[in-house]
């Protein structure tokens, strides 16, 4: 028993809290929401410490013993997980000031921002499946809070798809652990995990775990559910559009790492064999969506969606390379999502359009912009010697060792186009000569683009400095592989 | 001496300081000592009594991803052109670009490209080469794209990121596909592993993968599209990468893990039919080419063609001779290059339409020119090195002894011919590249500017180069022993050649490099004679229309595929995700037997139940049919007191009350909202979309049904509720379990749900006083 594992969610929660009183001095609403950011990130970075070297942490919340009480579960994967979700959220806060009006600012963005940290910390360190439901519900309800942040015509109407998919994969979100519980009699993680082998996954336990695996497919845009994502991801500002693509898809695919990793592992011919094809099908249509527009903002959400294949498919091998990668690269993913958000929201702001069509040379008046997007690129693509290429690398190795020569195909030819669909954006819009007929005057963005450098920088430090992380994250991927950890750790202390 | 490998690139961080100086002083000044160092370093190791050297740094040693040095002979020629031809490109470059150019940009790309090349050479580990392997494709990029506002740059850039990056990638993917098979990731240990390869089934797979990085680096046909058009980099970029260094990666990959593969038939046969398909379409394009920069790109496509050829015939002689040749074509071609930039800037073009005639103009660029044509041609001449290696490549087609399956036996037999064919053509346009600018009638009044002869310091670098041409030549075994037997050991270690001599005497190499002369010098004489085959060979076919093509049709196509489905209808996108769960979760369902009915322990139905249920399902199906707002909402609200009913029944009284609240609160609600909601609109879905609609929304309510029955009949264990009523008194201390639940045992969930609460409220607070603060602002 430990409190630690509460305090990431417990923070943020009352962080939030206190920003909404004084929500109307902008200047101490930043200055505070920076200053309980770094808190949190300290205290985040003393739990993960404390987990990688001791062990997992477990709280009983209430003293209710498991598996009666709702129980935290801070081991490695979620400790990583929430650390990184802290980094994201420290540049978010830094960039925020910078990307949004007062206006929004003084309307409760950032009680709205800590909200949702709170929900996303809450989903990864909990080991009860009906308390993820509720911290699914605390970030998505803050998120729709956020995505029509402002109130234009575009976000009201994209906002209603997100919010109606949403809601119904929610409800049947609900449905499903009723169905769960009406079989096993727990909610407790791993005591469903522990009952669903014993009587092997038969009958309908396999189906409620794909209706589970659909409400988190939804969540994390694979295909064929990504429909509602794209367009509702880039209607709200940037800063906003940067923490949905780095955690909301995130929880989601994180989710079903989870639950079939510890509960639904006994059919893998069904479940995870299916995984890669989905994961196949979801980089193949995610990057056509991707090189299909000239919205730039758009390119960068059609990228989330082969991203989340890859980490997919990791999944679906169920090997230890093949996890260790799709967690190196989720790790990834999330970082250098941000930065690009970051970085087009910062593009369509200077140049007053997110249109590629309408942008040329801008090289000339912002060229640490220009490079900054170029090794995004490149991190993006995995590419050596940056974060994407480890986790590549170790996805590739564990679809080689299972036979599966036809996916790692498909991911090699991805990334091809996932680095042209993004270099594009430097091609045309930064090469080339300077505007003339520009009216806009140059505009300062150093504010915009220190978040920026810091993630990529960490991009940069999880590629030439892996030898540090790969050791824990394979470690991870053991664990994952050997649920009974999981389960002794929660049931029997 | 790793570190070499990375000291271009540590000074590369200083440039953009120095280039501030480059009034005073020009940045290449201060660039030419990195290359001439490294020179200077690594050439002390030419020697007889070379023996490999290593030095292993660890870099990600859990991947087994190591800098692991690794000196021979083979990475030792290849250091000393990186940096032997680095110095004298950027000596030429001082002249090359006048300091109104982003010269620091130059200079950091061009100082990246040399740690990347030096790094892919001297590594032994594959994900290492790898790794520089990319930085050479994107400094190579950044180099082509270097006038980038220029149309054409941008052109050539991308296409030979993407073609390279292409190749890259499936390098990539077959290096992991060794090191899967054989559990190492060090070249030499894969060697050594080479039987473990041979005998897999994922041999034909790896090596056609990593085939596909080397012929996309080194511009084998196909692939070769992008190299003409990276010749939009400035001239010393043309001769350093993309003919003396960066185009020979690819053969030097294929010739450091040809060991693992030589014993393999299909090694041969797809290696030398590529390469000498190569040489033959690159000599033959050539000659039609009229920018002299392209004439030099189809001659270096279809050199590394032979080059590539000889690697794939694996012989002693040919191992021997494709070494020999990649110093000697380094040596004529980079000379070449540097030659075409010459006339570029003192004539104003690079069109040999519009040149002619400039022996008397510019004597020394013309001499310097004949030599390195002539070497190129192949000419039988004791001090043209050119001469020597493709006697050897003529003598390695005759020495073929294939015993294989009919397409090697093929591929032996018409080799020979094929070789004769390409270097005729050679021929072809070493003498139109040389007469066509030098030879023939002034027409000086067509040029810009009057030619006169280059200033002496941009003259020496080609110089030097010729000098080597000619040097080589005439001591061809001063080079032999000390330097380029050893690298063609580390091919190969049988391949040692002994004497090289200029006359063996009339043999049948010799014969062919006559009938190479004979019949080129009557084709070049008669070129405008047969110049129209090029009408029918290759025609209005071209393999960049086809690159055209695709990258063209990757938007259209994209865009069309997701227009198709990404329409914006909500509804479009809910049907294809309940159709999907639907479909797949049914399909789990049946393949699993889960569907499970069992009657035990059933509570017995009342009558009120049944009536309450039935009227349910009447109402939610009503809803559907109702034509407007108001009777949808009534019908709703059927379903809302139905069900808190229903809760009555099952003595939950606070869920009924709860429920009755909620449908209360949001029939007001939507009461005080009535008078500003649009009019409900008739629904009119043609019959096919009805029908679908039909069978999607039945097929997820049958569904969910099924689920439901199974679930509530395979209660195979005791819920943990039993405890809470246990223990919601003695320890919880409330006689309402619920209560109890609620805000003790899973009070973690309630506090998250008001926070819920919490935030709607103040997400609506928000919509509306932004939007009307907004209102009143407009």
């Amino acid at each position: 028993m430990n409190n630690l594992a509460i305090l990431p969610i417990i923070i943020p929660l009352i962080s939030g809290a206190i920003l909404a009183f004084v929500h109307s001095k902008v200047s101490l609403s930043r200055t505070l929401a920076k200053l309980f950011m770094l808190i949190n990130l300290g205290v985040v970075i003393y739990l993960t410490l404390e987990v990688i070297n001791y062990g997992t942490i477990i709280l009983e919340t209430g003293e209710w013993v498991a598996p009666y009480g709702i129980v935290l579960v801070a081991d490695s994967l979620a400790a990583v997980l929430v650390l990184t979700t802290n980094i994201i959220a420290v540049a978010a806060v830094f960039y925020a000031p910078h990307s949004l009006t007062e206006a929004k600012e003084k309307h409760y963005f950032y009680t709205f921002f800590f909200f949702i940290i709170s929900g996303v910390s809450g989903a990864f360190l909990t080991g009860d499946l009906f308390n993820l439901f509720v911290f699914f519900e605390v970030l998505l309800i803050a998120s729709y809070a956020l995505i029509v942040l402002g109130g234009e015509k575009v976000q009201l109407r994209e906002s209603l798809k997100y919010v109606l998919i949403n809601v119904f994969s929610s409800i049947l979100f609900v449905t499903a652990i009723a169905f769960l519980y009406g079989v096993v009699g727990t909610v407790n993680m791993a005591q469903i995990a522990e009952r669903v082998q014993e009587v092997d996954q038969q009958g309908i336990l396999t189906t409620i775990g794909i209706l589970l695996f659909f409400v988190f497919a939804t969540k994390a845009a694979l295909f064929p559910l990504y429909y509602w994502l794209p367009k509702s991801y880039i209607v709200p500002n940037p800063v906003v559009s940067a923490l949905f693509a780095a955690l909301l898809t995130k929880v989601g695919i994180y989710s079903i790492i989870r639950v079939f990793s510890l509960i639904f592992i006994h059919r893998p011919d069904l479940t995870h064999e299916a995984f890669i094809w989905i994961a196949g099908l979801s980089m193949i249509f995610g990057v056509i969506g991707a090189l299909a527009t000239n919205n730039i903002k758009l390119i960068i959400a059609y990228n989330i969606i082969p991203a989340i294949g890859f980490i997919m498919m990791g999944i679906g091998f169920f090997n230890e390379s093949g996890m260790s990668g799709s967690i190196y690269y989720l790790i990834h993913d999330m970082i250098i999502k941000t930065a690009l958000f970051m970085l087009v929201g910062i593009i369509a702001y200077v140049a007053g359009t997110s249109d590629l069509r309408k942008m040329k040379g801008l090289i000339h008046d912002y060229p640490l912009l220009g490079w900054l997007l170029f090794i995004a690129a490149f991190v993006l693509a995995g590419i050596p010697p940056f974060s994407g290429f480890i986790g590549k690398i170790q996805l590739l190795k564990g679809a080689f060792e299972n036979g599966e020569v036809v996916i790692a195909i498909i991911a090699l030819g991805t990334s091809l186009l996932i680095l042209y669909s993004v270099m594009k954006i430097f091609i045309r819009g930064f090469w080339g000569e300077r505007q003339t007929n520009n009216k806009l005057e140059k505009k300062p963005i150093f504010g915009m683009v220190t978040p920026v450098i810091f993630l990529l920088a960490c991009s940069t430090i999880l590629g030439i400095g892996a030898e540090w992380f790969v050791p824990t994250i394979e470690s991870i991927s053991s664990d994952l592989l050997n649920p009974q950890n999981y389960i002794d750790s929660v049931l029997k202390e | 001496m790793i570190f070499a490998i990375f000291i271009p690139l540590l000074f590369a961080l200083f440039v953009p300081l120095l280039s501030k100086l480059k009034e005073r002083i020009h940045t290449g000044i201060f660039v030419l000592f990195i290359p001439l160092s490294i020179f200077l370093y690594f050439i002390r190791f030419i020697g007889k009594d070379f023996v490999p050297i290593k030095q292993t740094y660890q870099w990600i040693p859990s991947l087994g991803i190591n800098l692991d040095f690794y000196l021979d002979g083979l990475s030792l020629l290849f250091i000393l052109l990186i940096s032997g031809i680095g110095t004298l490109v950027v000596a030429y470059s001082i002249y090359y670009l006048d300091r109104t150019e982003r010269l620091g940009h130059f200079y950091v790309y061009l100082l990246m490209f040399m740690s990347a090349m030096l790094g892919v050479v001297s590594f032994d580990n594959i994900f290492a080469i790898y790794t520089f392997w990319e930085l050479t494709s994107i400094s190579s990029f950044l180099l082509i794209g270097y006038w980038h506002f220029k149309e054409r740059s941008r052109y050539g850039a991308q296409k030979s990121m993407l073609i390279t990056i292409f190749g890259g990638l499936s390098m990539f993917g077959g290096f992991i596909l060794l090191s899967v098979i054989a559990g190492t990731t060090s070249i030499r240990e894969l060697i050594l592993h080479a039987d473990i390869i041979l005998n897999s089934n994922y041999l034909p797979l790896a090596l056609i993968l990593i085939l596909l990085g080397a012929f996309t680096k080194s511009a084998q046909f196909p692939f070769h599209i992008w190299l003409p058009d990276a010749m939009e980099a400035p001239t010393p970029v043309s001769a350093y990468l993309h003919s003396a260094t960066m185009v020979k990666a690819g053969i030097y990959l294929v010739a450091r893990l040809s060991p693992i593969f030589s014993s393999y038939e299909w090694f041969f046969i797809i290696v030398s039919t590529f390469g000498i398909v190569t040489l033959c379409w690159g000599s033959y394009m050539a000659v039609r080419q009229t920018d002299l920069k392209a004439i030099l790109a189809f001659s270096t496509i279809s050199q590394l063609g032979m080059i590539m050829a000889m690697l794939g015939f694996g012989t002693k002689v040919a191992i021997f001779a494709a070494v020999f040749h990649i110093l000697n074509h380094a040596t004529f071609k980079g000379s070449l290059f540097m030659v075409a930039g010459v006339i570029d800037v003192q004539t104003g073009t690079r069109d040999i339409r519009k040149l002619g005639g400039l022996f008397t103009f510019l004597p020394i660029t013309a001499t310097l020119a004949l030599f390195g044509t002539f070497s190129m041609a192949g000419i039988p001449l004791p001090f043209l090195n050119g001469f020597y290696s493709k006697e050897m490549f003529f003598d390695s087609t005759l020495q073929l002894t294939q015993s294989g399956n009919g397409i090697a036996q093929f591929m032996v037999q018409i080799i020979p011919y094929l070789a004769v064919i390409g270097s005729i053509f050679t021929f072809v346009y070493s003498m139109y590249f040389f007469f066509g600018v030098f030879g023939g009638k002034k027409h000086t009044m067509k040029l810009a500017k009057s030619p006169v002869e280059a200033p002496i310091g941009m003259l020496i670098p080609p110089m030097i180069l010729v000098l080597g041409v000619i040097g080589i030549g005439l001591f061809p075994n001063a080079f032999n022993g000390t330097f380029l037997a050893h690298a063609a050991e580390a091919i190969n270690p049988l391949s040692s050649a002994g004497h090289i001599k200029f006359w063996h005497g009339l043999n049948t190499p010799f014969i062919m490099s006559l009938i190479v002369v004979g019949v080129g010098f009557v084709l070049f004489k008669t070129k405008n004679v047969w110049k129209k085959i090029y009408d029918i060979l290759p025609g209005r076919f071209s393999f960049n229309k086809v690159y055209d093509q695709i990258i063209k049709n990757i938007d259209i196509v994209s865009t069309k595929i997701t227009n198709k489905y990404m329409n914006g209808s909500l509804g479009t996108y809910i049907s294809l995700i309940i159709g999907a769960i639907v479909v797949v979760t049914g399909f789990v369902m049946i393949q699993t037997g889960g569907f499970t009915i069992s009657f035990d322990n059933l509570a017995e139905i009342t009558i009120i139940e049944l009536t309450v249920a039935v009227l349910i399902v009447i109402a939610a199906i009503a809803t559907i049919f109702s034509n407007s707002n108001l009777a949808a909402l009534l019908i709703t609200g059927v379903v809302g007191y139905g069900v808190s009913v229903l809760f009555l029944i099952y003595r939950a009284p606070d869920l009924a009350l709860t429920q009755l609240v909620i449908e209360t609160v949001s029939v007001v609600l939507f009461l005080l909202a009535f008078l500003h909601l649009p009019k409900m609109r008739k629904r009119s879905e043609k019959p096919p979309v009805k029908l679908k609609n039909i069978i999607i929304s039945v097929g997820f309510g049958a569904l969910m049904t099924l689920v439901g029955i199974s679930a509530h009949s395979s209660n195979w264990f005791e819920p943990i509720s039993d405890y809470f009523l246990d223990t919601a008194l003695p320890i919880g201390g409330g006689k309402n379990v619920v209560n109890v639940i609620l805000v003790d045992m899973r009070g973690l969930d309630t506090l998250f749900e008001i926070t819920v609460l919490g935030i709607a409220a103040l997400a609506v607070f928000t919509l509306i006083k932004l939007r009307k603060d907004k209102e009143e602002a407009d």
